[in-house]
């Protein structure tokens, strides 16, 4: 059964999701039981997504700055505006 | 009989690390039995000859055995990969130690290694901290400090990102890819070219299998992602021109 009002993305399968939304946090590992001096920055990212049936999760993950910074990630971003 | 007395009234071990954690007895008879003399400076400790120096620093070599033994030591308390036996090691490495003399040598190796990746020392502070280990009871040789100080400089980042994992409770962000597609036509509509960017994050714990979360955004979307990534961008810089 198709609906008749057109979705804004016809997601190919279901394992494709929508982002709803996206929080972040920029923190400091100073220490831990296992290394006293930890010592690095990293993003913490929170994003919403929703599936094909409406359903919203959430997932938190978190990178290095280095990881953050590789160039796969502003590179291939910064790229696709030029496709439109 | 008398002879094994005998031959443990002479000059005794220094430190309690050096000793091992069960009878002193068992340190005479293991040596007597061998029909060829044991490892370096044991002998002369035995037959009263000799500077008395401490029995762990005496007896055990540096170079490759040690080697070993750090590697092994660094993956399992960094690496995660366990499995790898005290006897094995022991076996391999050092085939002449006894297991009672074996033991407490391997916890002074992994109390040593575990102190250094902890403090993330620096070469200064590393040469410190070995100079110190070689002057105190119970310590290391200046051979066993130099493959300790090697093993450090080259494997230093391995560990300290291997650590940084383990501190790590979220999942982590272990690959991305993206794609673009370009939506020709669909059945509810005739619209011919708006690109799709569809972009796939693996995510995974430590020590866990990753799972894949696959998104799609117009447009506007990534616009706005790229814009929230110019921020944390900018929050990044402030932070790191920032003073400790």
């Amino acid at each position: 059964m198709e609906a008749t009002s057109e979705p804004l993305l016809d997601a190919k399968s279901e394992v494709t999701n929508q982002l709803v939304d996206f929080q972040w946090k920029l923190g400091m590992a100073v220490s831990s039981d296992t290394c006293r001096s930890l010592k690095y920055p990293y993003v913490a990212v929170m994003l919403k997504v929703a599936d094909h049936s409406g359903q919203v999760k959430t997932k938190c993950f978190e990178m290095t700055i280095p990881q953050f910074q590789e160039k796969k990630i502003t590179n291939g971003l910064t790229f696709i505006p030029q496709l439109y | 009989m008398d002879f094994a007395e005998q031959s443990c009234k002479l000059p005794t071990l220094t430190s309690e690390e050096a000793l091992p954690p069960r009878s002193p007895w068992c340190f005479c008879t293991g040596y007597l039995g061998t029909s060829r003399p044991p490892w370096r400076g044991k002998a002369q400790l035995l037959w009263g000859a000799g500077p008395s120096q401490s029995m762990a620093a005496g007896e055990f070599e540096g170079g490759k055995p040690l080697n070993g033994l750090l590697n092994a030591l660094a993956q399992e308390t960094f690496h995660g990969h366990p499995g790898i036996t005290e006897e094995l090691l022991r076996s391999q490495l050092y085939p002449e130690v006894l297991p009672e003399e074996f033991r407490p040598f391997l916890a002074k190796m992994r109390g040593i290694l575990k102190s250094i990746a902890s403090a993330d020392m620096d070469f200064n502070q590393l040469e410190a901290y070995l100079t110190a280990q070689t002057k105190k009871q119970g310590g290391i040789t200046s051979d066993q400090a130099a493959v300790i100080s090697k093993f450090w400089k080259s494997h230093k980042t391995k560990i300290r990102e291997s650590l940084m994992n383990q501190s790590r409770w979220n999942s982590g962000l272990r690959g991305l890819s993206w794609r673009v597609d370009g939506k020709s036509q669909s059945r509810h509509s005739a619209q011919i070219h708006m690109p799709v960017a569809i972009i796939e994050l693996e995510l995974g714990k430590y020590g866990q299998e990753s799972e894949f979360l696959c998104l799609e955004f117009d447009e506007v979307k990534v616009n706005q992602i790229l814009k929230t990534l110019s921020e944390v961008e900018e929050s990044i810089t402030t932070l790191i021109s920032q003073p400790n």
